[in-house]
This record gives structure tokens, sequence and C-alpha cells, in this order.
């Protein structure tokens, strides 16, 4: 069975499998937490411990799943470019909101770090949790953090993000699709942008340019840590 | 266009986007380099839209299930959480919640300023007409 498992199609089915499973699932209930991302992460986990499959062979298939990533982000490009007028139009409040979110989220994650009493190097793997994977990696390692705890923590907020950001419009009260955009991408990074994506063309390039902002705010503030 | 040539053209674009990533001083991704370098190539009209219109699209519409692997990868350093994994996701909840709502409110409050500031210009402009 584990020839079966080791094949590069068993991740790629499993995943799209899932996936599948979570968009028809999010269609039928129409619920912003019947998220199909994580519907099929929890699905995907589910398999891989119930059927003792080794995490190394769901990877011979979920590595190339995640070589599309790089593509996926760069395609955002074109969103920008569709929405350059409104960039244009926004740009000093964009970039006063990417600075003002970055500086909330790395000093928010500290404080109430410091309040659970979580260890120093638990605390340095959580400060770049806002920011997108390649730069949560880079930055957790320069700062003193463990780059794998790191990496799940952008996915644990990203997914949050990506549940909850209709809800957190809401919440806010956020009526400007710029504004809604550019909180979805500094909060929550790419897994938030995929939702915001959804959401509208401007919420979408909106987020996909306060990606690379947060990203780069936030490798400047970890040079004061 | 034919796919093919927008499959090319995006890998192109992420080659290099990689390659000019290996040569910055500072550790930027490669990823967000291609944003960059296919967003300059839209710009200066080296390539246009149409060009990879439909691979964006495919890409842009699914781009959450690209993230699938990425989520999974929670179990390789889940040992490490384990002991603390409720005040962790505490933390994750409360500062995503935090930071929405800080940004959200600053991007709407500056171009609220924004938009006082044209107007008391206009009404300035138009008293002194």
């Amino acid at each position: 069975m584990s020839e079966v498992y080791a094949s590069p199609f068993f991740g790629i089915f499993l995943s799209i499998l899932t996936f599948e499973i979570g968009v028809r699932i999010n269609k039928k209930t129409k619920s912003a937490v019947a998220n199909p991302l994580l519907i099929a992460v929890i699905l995907c986990i589910l398999v891989i411990k119930i059927f003792r499959i080794p995490l190394e062979s769901y990877y011979v298939g979920g590595d190339l799943i995640t070589v599309f990533l790089g593509p996926a982000t760069a395609v955002l490009a074109l969103s920008i470019y569709s929405q350059f007028a409104l960039l244009k139009k926004y740009f000093l409040p964009i970039l006063l909101g990417t600075i003002t979110g970055s500086l909330v989220s790395v000093s928010s994650a500290y404080l109430l770090c410091k309040l659970f009493h979580l260890d120093d190097v638990l605390t340095r793997s959580m400060l770049t949790k806002s920011v997108t994977t390649p730069f949560a990696i880079a930055i957790s390692k320069n700062i003193g953090g463990i780059p794998s705890v790191a990496v799940a923590a952008v996915v644990m907020t990203g997914i949050l993000g990506s549940v909850f950001a209709p809800l957190l419009i809401r919440l806010f009260h956020v009526k400007n699709p710029v504004a809604a955009g550019v909180a979805i991408g500094t909060s929550s990074h790419a897994v938030g942008t995929s939702k915001a994506i959804e959401l509208g063309e401007t919420e979408g390039a909106m987020s996909g340019i306060a990606i690379g902002m947060a990203g780069i705010v936030t490798v400047i503030i970890s040079l004061f840590l | 266009m034919k796919m093919m040539y927008q499959i090319g053209l995006l890998f192109g674009v992420c080659l290099l986007g990689q390659a000019v990533s290996v040569f910055l001083p500072i550790s930027f991704p490669g990823s967000v380099l291609s944003m960059i370098i296919l967003f300059l190539l839209l710009f200066f009209r080296v390539i246009k839209v149409d060009h990879i219109r439909q691979k964006a699209d495919f890409l842009l519409k699914n781009m959450s299930f690209f993230f699938i692997p990425a989520g999974i990868g929670i179990l390789s350093s889940f040992d490490l959480i384990r002991s603390s994994i409720l005040p962790l996701i505490t933390v994750i909840i409360v500062t995503t919640i935090l930071t929405f709502g800080a940004t959200a409110l600053t991007v709407q409050g500056v171009i609220a300023l924004q938009d006082r500031h044209a107007q008391a210009k206009q009404t300035k402009e138009k008293s002194s007409e």
C-alpha cells in the first residue's frame, strides 16, 4: 500500500478531492465558516492520521501543488494593474494602513504571548504571523524564532482571516472596499487574499498590494527587535 | 493566447523573481518579486493582459487550493506547539482581529481626511473665484 501513497498522484488527488468537498459544503451552507481551504486541510489531516500515512508520502504530490503558489502570487499583479488608478489615488492611506496594521500585529502578538507566559523562542516565532510564508521564514530566523512554528502560525492566521474576513468587515463597519482589501492583506496575507478575491476585484487587488507592503514593513520592524 | 505560451511566460517571470531574490542583499520572497516584475511588464506594456488572462484567472479563482499543503504542514511542527496550543490560538485570534481593525480604520480615516482636505480646497477655490 505504501507504494500507492508514495505516488505523487496520492497527495494531489487527496487535496483536490477534499477541496472539492469543501467547495460543495460551502455552496450548500453559504456560511463563511464552511471555508473550502479549512475543510480540505481538516479532511486531509484526518485521512493522513486515520490511515497512518507518512507525511513525506503526502508531500510527494503536495509539494507539486505548493510550486504553484509562486505563480498564483505573481498573477496578483494583474489585479493590481487593473486597479492601478485606485492604488495611485489611495497610496497614502494604503501605506499608512499597512504600517499601522503591521505595528499592531507585531506588538499585540508580543504583549499577548508575554501575558500567557509563553517562552521566548515561541514568542519570537509568533511575531511574523501576519506576513506571507517566505517573509515569515526569513524574519523568524533572523530574530531567533523557529521557522516551522512561524509557518504554522502564519497558516493558522491566514485560514482564520479568510474564514472571518466577511464578519470582520461587518464588525468594524468597513464600507470602503479599498480599506477592506488592505485590512485583509495586512492581517492575513496571501491566504486571506484568496478570500478577498472572492469579495471583489478591488478587495483582491488591494489585499495583494498589502501582502508585499506589510511584509516589507515587518522586515523593517524586525530590525529593531 | 495559447495556454502553453501563458504558462511558459508565467513560470519565466517566477524564475526571474527567484533569481532577483538570490542576488538581493536582504531576504525578500521570490513570489512577491515576481508579482512586482509582472506588474512592471504590464505597466510598461512589454506584455498585454490578454497574454496571461486565462492562466491568471484560473490561478486567482483557485488560489486558496494551493495553500492546502502549507496548512497540512502544521502537523510537522505540532509537537513543538502542542503544550501551548490554546494560548497560541487565542493570540492568533485576538491579534488578527486587532490588526484587521487597526488597518481598516486607519485606511478609512486617512481617506476621510483626504476627502475633507480636497473639499476644503474646492470650497476655497470657489470662494476665491
